[in-house]
């Protein structure tokens, strides 16, 4: 069968979207709405000795406020993903302590934003300060200034995992190489901010929220807690989503709008402006990390001893996160045999943090890739070439690294030629030999990953010591309506990824229809959409467990068709396909019913149904990838499920007088299996490597020692415009995960998390003349400037 | 509140409002006016998401009061979709794969627009400069590159 999977089909969402027929979260409007604000606190860390709001209700226009107290007593503290060791309160407002600049302290709800806004400038907050805590190693000491007195200390979890001889290791190399790399905070920013309406309907005791919450399964376990209201009664939805990447969820902001909402009488909207969004909603971590790399003179890597501190600032909701995912690529594609993985994580007086295209991944794969590179220096070796010798082989598939990660396919060292031959690595030295003895500074940068899908909740059980959650799944659901037409949905909102496209795809050719025929909801809905605690969109999952459940639900719609057609064509199953809009005899011409006359059958005709043939033809289905494990007894840990791999070739010059850095050229060549859009792959790949880009050479979030943030706009938080970055030049292996149903992988980090690894290594390659080494991010002018002239 | 009578024509009708002084022209094309095509990004004129047509050039409409609006012919997303489909610019965009979540996208095809109407042929490098005002997170800006060079050759014949 010549199938829809696997064509690069230009996007149904499109239409819509270029004819400025979107509908996002701010053009969702609802009778009567109001509009909230909140007031933020301007320290970094202070108690809140005081707070009167009482002159805002006598304002104009105004017509409720909350304050954290209000919040205390009318919710209860935000379940956590993953648990404290002590459990801390923490509500949808600050309520005796601030512990960021930015964190909400109360919330105004009035005819209009600037209203509520004019509003908050009458509340009044007596802090007294405290003080900051902005570097994580100094968070970890024992006289460092507390966030949670009552934890007894900043760090959320500290422990050293050893897998495989690591000893051993060490003692068999002939050489140790010694790092320490630290990252920035650094986030992806999707266009559109985060927001919420809440409505609240007091004859049901019940709630609707429009959101762009990527991930409304733990958002509404969340909601459901802290409103202290059965799950049943709450209702979410989300439009379409102007981008997300990890940064859109708070749940707290959906507490607010819900408790202002039923103080008010009346639906509340709030919508971050862009400096909330930069400073408070989410960072990826920053943090320092100390790499050991033990090897033999032929450059053959025995064993990695890491030391790792992630910097939550006040990130409640899933510290650790950062850290636990690490395990999932710490030996990046390599057949590095023991591995010791000392973990802090750590509170600071900063903006939480969480996840963000990629979680800690791109942090592995910059310290690994970093240290393969310094290596490849130290031995006079190209870095090509040491790559090529440590690769995990395509032929040791599935592949367990020591930490528990199960490599399923893929072909490192294909990857790895197909991106030389396509940069022209050779000609490329030669031309930069030439540019060398012209002055000019050229530099090559290689980095190379893997890039993980999928997220098993079970490996947080090495953390709390309990677990809550585990596995990675997702539900569908697949109805051929009366008209012979499809409508689909699935758990996992689109942020951007094309869904409405892919899924139709997939769902054409399991019934024999055309994308055309199959609408796929623009977004969730907890009333109809089928959804689990795990639904959402994140952690890569779409192909490890979104299309199992669309495949599996298409599937027993397909079933149930066959079936209902034998019945009514005195045939047998088994003869039957669905083709070109019908169910049909195979190989005699003729015999056969439209799929919509079957679905008159299943809704109106019922009588005419095969015996004991329930009416209808509708089918949810849960997909839970096959390849989580409980966390094992020696404390390996599948944290992430299905592999792709990239390699990344990156060329740069710097300029002597500016110390600017140029990326001339950047080839990806990537295998994340059965590419099921092309052409939306290819988007993804562009898209995911240009955040990397971003990462290594612009943005920065960056805090002065009283934990204020001073790059908290867009004029000095700076993200790639088209001018800072090349065509990114993309070629394709495909080698099928065996894990999945119709064997794709992941693919929208996979660019973010070499690319900075690559540009850091071409920028070192092109000051070869001064020895630098490129040890943090993200690498700005001012930088080089100062390793050309020696400062 | 100071408050202040405009008249203005968007997307070729003729609009009379009274407006609230601080109330900028995204406030107006969106909430009064319910034209949400045009998106809002960061409020500060960085991002280009709210980027229109005023009397043919691009503007920032977060940075615009609307009472400055007095008289000027303004453009937004729904004034350059033809009734029916798409425009050639549009139609080149989906093809091209360029956008993704599309909040980027209205703006970015103000401003191409306003490209190809000086530039019939712009280079990648020339094209590239001109959307350099409009922030995209999620292409790249591979594909809005690539399609605004298929539009300018469409648009050529």
């Amino acid at each position: 069968m010549t199938g829809w999977v696997g064509r690069p089909l230009a996007r149904k969402e499109d239409a819509r979207l270029l004819a400025g027929r979107g509908r996002y979260l701010d053009d969702v409007c609802r009778p009567g709405q109001l509009h909230a604000a909140m007031l933020r606190s301007p320290h970094a860390h202070a108690r809140i000795a005081g707070l009167d709001a009482r002159e805002v209700a006598a304002i104009p226009g105004v017509h409720a406020v909350l304050t954290g107290a209000d919040a205390a007593a009318l919710s209860h503290p935000i379940r956590p993903l993953i648990p404290t060791a002590v459990p801390l309160d923490d509500w949808c407002l600050a309520v005796d302590r601030v512990r960021y600049a930015g964190e909400p302290v109360a919330a105004v709800a009035a005819v209009d934003r600037a209203t509520a806004e004019d509003a908050l400038e009458t509340i009044r907050v007596e802090y007294e300060p405290l003080p900051a805590v902005v570097d994580p190693e100094a968070a970890l000491r024992p006289d460092s200034p507390l966030l949670y007195p009552a934890l007894g200390t900043n760090v959320l979890w500290h422990d050293v995992l050893a897998y495989g001889d690591v000893a051993g290791a060490f003692a068999r190399a002939d050489g140790v190489l010694r790092e320490r790399f630290e990252i920035q905070r650094y986030a992806s920013t999707p266009l559109e901010t985060f927001g919420a309406i809440a409505e609240y309907d007091a004859g049901l005791d019940a709630y609707t929220f429009w959101t762009n919450d990527q991930r409304p399964g733990l958002t509404l376990a969340i909601l459901a807690d802290s409103l202290g209201v059965p799950q049943s009664r709450l209702r979410l939805i989300t439009p379409d989503i102007g981008g997300a990447f990890g940064n859109k969820r708070r749940p707290a902001y959906l507490l607010v709008c819900a408790l202002l909402a039923r103080r008010a009488g009346r639906p509340v909207k709030y919508v971050e402006d862009r400096l909330e969004n930069l400073g408070a909603l989410m960072h990826a971590c920053n943090g320092v990390m100390d790499v050991e790399l033990a090897y033999r003179s032929d450059g053959t890597m025995l064993g990695l001893r890491v030391r790792d501190v992630a910097d939550e600032g006040k990130n409640l909701i899933s510290p650790t996160q950062h850290n636990l995912i690490k395990l999932g690529n710490i030996v990046n594609g390599y057949r590095i045999g023991a591995v010791s993985y000392e973990a802090y994580s750590v509170l600071t007086t900063k903006c939480p943090s969480g996840a963000n295209r990629g979680i800690g991944k791109p942090f592995m794969c910059f310290a690994v890739e970093r240290a393969v590179a310094l290596l490849a220096r130290r031995l006079r070796l190209d870095p090509a070439e040491l790559r090529l010798r440590n690769y995990v082989a395509r032929e040791e598939m599935p592949y367990t690294t020591p930490p528990g990660a199960q490599y399923d396919s893929g072909d490192y060292a294909a990857t790895l030629r197909r991106a030389l031959e396509r940069f022209d690595y050779r000609g490329w030295r030669e031309r930069q030999a030439h540019a060398r003895a012209e002055g000019r500074l050229l530099g090559i940068g290689i980095a190379t990953s893997v890039e993980p899908a999928g997220t098993n909740l079970a490996s947080y059980e090495l953390i709390t010591g309990r677990r809550a959650a585990s596995g990675s799944a997702e539900a569908a659901m697949v109805r051929l309506e009366p008209d012979g037409r499809v409508r689909a949905a699935l758990g996992d909102p689109a942020c951007g990824q094309g869904y409405e496209t892919v899924v139709a795809q997939i769902v054409a050719d399991e019934l024999g229809l055309t994308p055309a025929d199959v609408h796929v909801e623009r977004g969730f809905d907890s009333a109809t959409t089928p959804w689990l605690y795990l639904s959402g969109n994140y952690s890569n999952k779409f192909s490890v467990t979104d299309v199992g459940a669309v495949v599996g639900a298409a599937r027993a719609v397909r079933d149930k068709l066959l079936r209902i057609a034998a019945h009514r064509l005195e045939a047998a199953v088994d003869d039957l396909e669905l083709a070109e809009g019908q169910a049909r005899v195979r190989g005699v011409p003729g015999r056969g019913l439209p799929l919509r006359e079957l679905a008159r059958t299943a809704y109106a005709d019922v009588l005419g149904l095969p015996p004991g043939e329930p009416p209808g033809l509708e089918a949810r289905h849960a997909h839970q990838n096959p390849l989580a494990q409980p966390l094992g007894a020696d404390r390996t840990v599948r944290s992430q499920l299905v592999f792709s791999n990239a390699a990344h070739c990156c060329l740069v010059e710097i300029d002597r007088l500016t110390g600017m850095v140029r990326i001339l050229r950047h080839v990806v060549v990537h295998d994340c299996g059965r590419e099921l859009n092309p052409l939306i792959v290819e988007g993804m790949v562009h898209g995911s490597t240009v955040h990397g880009l971003g990462a290594a050479l612009l943005e920065e979030f960056r805090y002065d020692a009283n934990g204020q943030l001073l790059t908290s706009t867009f004029m000095d938080y700076l993200k790639p415009t088209a001018a800072d970055v090349p065509d990114i030049e993309v070629d394709r292996l495909e080698h099928p995960s065996p894990f999945t149903p119709l064997g794709a992988k992941g693919v929208g980090e996979g660019g973010s998390i070499p690319a900075p690894a690559a540009v850091a290594s071409a920028v070192e390659d092109a000051l070869a003349e001064l020895d630098v080494t490129v040890r943090s991010l993200p690498i700005t002018p001012e930088r080089v400037w100062r390793w050309l002239r020696g400062r | 509140m100071t408050v202040a009578r405009v008249r203005l024509r968007v997307n070729g009708h003729a609009v009379e409002r009274t407006v609230a002084a601080r109330r900028s022209l995204a406030d107006l094309l969106r909430e009064d006016l319910g034209l949400t095509g045009t998106h809002v990004g960061c409020e500060h004129g960085v991002c280009g998401a709210c980027t229109v047509l005023v009397d043919g050039r691009t503007a920032r409409a977060c940075l615009l009061l609307a009472v400055q609006l007095e008289g000027a012919e303004v453009t937004t997303v729904e004034g350059l979709t033809p009734p029916e489909g798409l425009s050639v610019l549009q139609e080149s965009f989906r093809e091209c794969h360029a956008l993704q979540c599309g909040f980027c996208t209205p703006g970015m095809l103000a401003t191409a627009h306003e490209l190809l109407a000086e530039n019939a042929a712009p280079t990648r490098d020339e094209i590239r400069a001109a959307i350099a005002g409009n922030l995209c997170m999620c292409t790249g800006y591979v594909n809005i590159v690539r399609a605004i060079e298929l539009a300018a050759r469409r648009l050529a014949r």
